[in-house]
């Protein structure tokens, strides 16, 4: 008696192969960069890669750069997510309406998702630039600024700058989900809702907002997973500067890893943001989940 | 670094000629050597002249050349990662700046025995060849060597009605005062601040000037030392941008690339510069202040300053694999010659068309005689005298060290909170020291 028949073999078989690509391209990286964690790897001293185990995880909590990055993270995904979700209901609803031009709105919306990060981010770094920005040049000819200002060098904004560009990136596609759920809620609500005497505000907070909860944790969950992680605008708009005000936990994984190249401690930091990420969007799947 | 040019055709035409011309001169012997690829590694910088040059070296010797640049923000990266994937390299540009780390990792080949190579220490300026010296051994042989010039725009100081260029920088603070007064210009003093590779450049020319050190002769940290130190050069720094407000704010997110752009919009008077940058300042074709820009000693700072400046050096390293292997050494010996010393025929053509189309200035010192560098000079500068006396006071950076590469991020952070306000110049340099002692520590 053979415990798998033909079929379960022939799964068996043609599944076989996407599994060892899987195991090669996913599953040994994984592994290997956790092992490497385990080392005090500097690519600069070639002879020497001795085994510390977690030690390389202590030191990086007694880091204070690697505090100062947690708290500069924790505030630009806190704005990226709640700013970006916020707007894409917002658009959200004005594009579930119908009026002239709604269409072509709908398209225009998606021009900001389909520009490539760095382009993006040159664009910002441009648009805030202190000598022919295009901010500034606004500003002064609206009357709002007397004299060009800088922007992106000056620490206090410099994390909120970025992440509105994150922001303009990111929340189309968030709009986009969000006109999704609003699409599949019953108009038969708020016809009901309508002969109960809701008024505008009140079909909202009683019918669109308990029905957009799936949504709306797939828009937290992803921009959450978007926004901890985010490298490219800060490589292309500060690299980390000025002095420490956008030095974020992904832009010190670069630099300890790709700079000063001690590919042992940027490992333990690698899965430090990944575990984080892991258990903040698993946090918010059971938060929101429980309540869909 | 430097951009590739834009002559191509005339570089192609230039290759073309010099290989048929060392085709004639060589003979048929030199095409008949032993074929072999030399495996070179550079940064995206003067690749037409480059690749010109690699004609005219494969025609000469019949030696094939694989040649593969990459940008030089990524460059040392992917350097490395090649070095200790023991990628078949022979040959790289290297910074001095990585020269003891790369010697320390093992990655660079000691040519002190490589007569062939050192017989151009007699032709090279002391100080090119000293940065390329670690711990008594030689590494290589130089591809050019530069150092932060002080840059005035003589229009602007002339609309001041100022005559004579700053020689301290008092004068510098003093004049600019002037210029705002006049509206000449709001920020007439340019820094390019910004936390990249140049940084530490900037800020060590700035420090030399003021007779301070980063580090003494032990390679002790005496950056936070009040008299010899680098905390005089700060408190300067920051007095320009938050007490004179004759440098822009915007200086600690203004790049080498976007400061050379603003200094030749003429929005500026005065301004460190990289000395190559000159050529390209006084180009009418890159620059609206083409013409006007001259180059003057550095200022003087404090009370111990000097005309001091930085000084760098790029070089052509060896690999060990490739000293190693008979074969391998003798066509990347060859190869490095006819680059970094002279040609086959003789000539420093390299050295020269690295000054004449990039404006890089070279190590090799008959080539200061050359009618043609000397018209160059004359043409993009009004002349080379100044460029010789500032060279001469050209120090190389006291940091250099094999945890270089490290300190600097700490140092970078330093500088650009100083700037910024957020730091006292002491706390910051103390700072600074104290994880230049730590890695120093670390490193035994």
């Amino acid at each position: 008696m053979t415990r798998f028949g033909y079929d379960e073999r022939s799964a068996a078989l043609l599944v076989f192969p996407v599994l060892a690509v899987l195991l090669v391209v996913a599953a040994f990286p994984i592994i290997y960069s956790f092992w490497v964690s385990l080392h005090d790897i500097v690519l600069t001293r070639p002879l020497r890669r001795p085994f510390v185990g977690f030690d390389n995880y202590f030191r990086i909590f007694d880091d204070a750069r690697f505090w100062t990055a947690v708290a500069r993270t924790t505030v630009y995904t806190l704005v990226c997510v709640v700013a970006t979700t916020f707007l894409a209901v917002l658009v959200a609803l004005l594009l579930n309406e119908v009026f002239p031009g709604q269409r072509l709105l709908s398209a225009l919306l998606l021009v900001p998702w389909a520009t490539p990060s760095v382009v993006n981010g040159l664009m910002w770094k441009w648009i805030y630039d202190p000598t022919y920005g295009l901010l500034n040049g606004l500003l002064v000819q609206v009357g709002l600024l007397e004299r060009y200002r800088v922007w992106l060098g000056d620490p206090d904004i410099t994390l909120l700058l970025i992440a509105n560009a994150a922001i303009w990136k990111q929340m189309p596609l968030a709009a986009l989900l969000m006109i999704v759920t609003m699409k599949a809620i019953p108009e038969d609500l708020y016809r009901a809702a309508r002969v109960d005497g809701a008024n505008i505000w009140q079909r909202f907070v009683h019918v669109t907002l308990p029905a957009l909860r799936p949504g709306l944790m797939l828009v937290l969950v992803y921009e959450t997973m978007i926004s901890i992680r985010h490298f490219d605008l800060f490589l292309i708009m500060t690299q980390g500067g000025p002095g420490d005000a956008s030095f974020t936990l992904s832009w010190l994984i670069y630099v300890e890893t790709f700079r000063s190249l001690r590919f042992g401690t940027g490992a333990a930091m690698s899965y430090v943001l990944a575990i984080t990420t892991f258990a903040l969007s698993w946090a918010v799947i059971r938060f929101l989940g429980k309540r869909i | 670094m430097t951009s590739p040019a834009k002559s191509f055709s005339r570089r192609t035409a230039a290759a073309g000629a010099a290989s048929a011309a060392m085709m004639l001169g060589a003979g048929p012997a030199a095409l008949a050597q032993p074929a072999g690829a030399v495996n070179f590694i550079g940064w995206s910088a003067a690749v037409d002249q480059v690749r010109a040059q690699i004609s005219a070296f494969q025609a000469a010797t019949g030696i094939a050349v694989n040649y593969e640049n990459f940008p030089w923000a990524q460059y040392r990266t992917a350097l490395v990662t090649r070095l200790v994937a023991n990628a078949p390299i022979d040959c790289s540009w290297i910074s001095d700046a990585w020269l003891p780390e790369f010697a320390e990792a093992g990655w660079l080949a000691d040519i002190s025995d490589v007569s062939a190579l050192t017989r151009y220490n007699a032709e090279t300026t002391a100080y090119c060849t000293q940065s390329m010296v670690y711990n008594a051994k030689q590494y290589g042989l130089a591809y050019y060597g530069d150092h932060m010039s002080f840059m005035v725009n003589t229009d602007m100081l002339a609309r001041a009605g100022i005559t004579t260029p700053p020689t301290t920088w008092e004068e510098v603070v003093e004049q600019s005062l002037r210029m705002k007064q006049q509206g000449v210009a709001e920020f007439p003093l340019l820094l390019s601040l910004a936390a990249d590779t140049w940084l530490i450049e900037f800020v060590s020319a700035l420090n030399f000037s003021f007779g301070g050190r980063f580090v003494d002769d032990a390679g002790n940290a005496v950056m936070a030392d009040a008299n010899r130190g680098a905390v005089r050069a700060a408190r300067f720094l920051r007095e320009a941008i938050h007490t004179h407000r004759i440098l822009s704010p915007g200086a600690v997110e203004t790049g080498e690339i976007n400061g050379l752009r603003a200094f030749g919009s003429g929005a500026h008077a005065f301004a460190i510069v990289p000395t190559y940058r000159i050529r390209a300042l006084n180009d009418p074709a890159q620059s609206s202040a083409a013409g006007k820009i001259r180059l003057a000693l550095m200022p003087k700072g404090g009370p111990s300053g000097t005309h001091e400046t930085c000084g760098w050096i790029r070089f052509w390293g060896m690999t060990p694999g490739a000293k190693a292997d008979r074969a391998r050494r003798e066509r990347t010996l060859r190869f490095i010659e006819f680059f970094g010393g002279r040609d086959t025929a003789g000539n420093y053509s390299m050295q020269k068309l690295l000054l004449t189309d990039m404006g890089l200035p070279s190590c090799a010192v008959p080539l200061a005689q050359d009618p043609e560098v000397v018209q160059f000079w004359q043409r993009w500068a009004g002349g080379g005298a100044v460029v010789a006396e500032q060279s001469g006071l050209a120090r190389k950076k006291d940091v250099i060290s094999p945890w270089f590469g490290e300190w600097v991020e700490t140092s970078n952070q330093a500088w650009q909170n100083i700037c910024l306000g957020r730091a006292e110049p002491e706390a910051a340099m103390r700072a600074a020291g104290a994880k230049w002692t730590e890695l120093k520590r670390a490193f035994r």
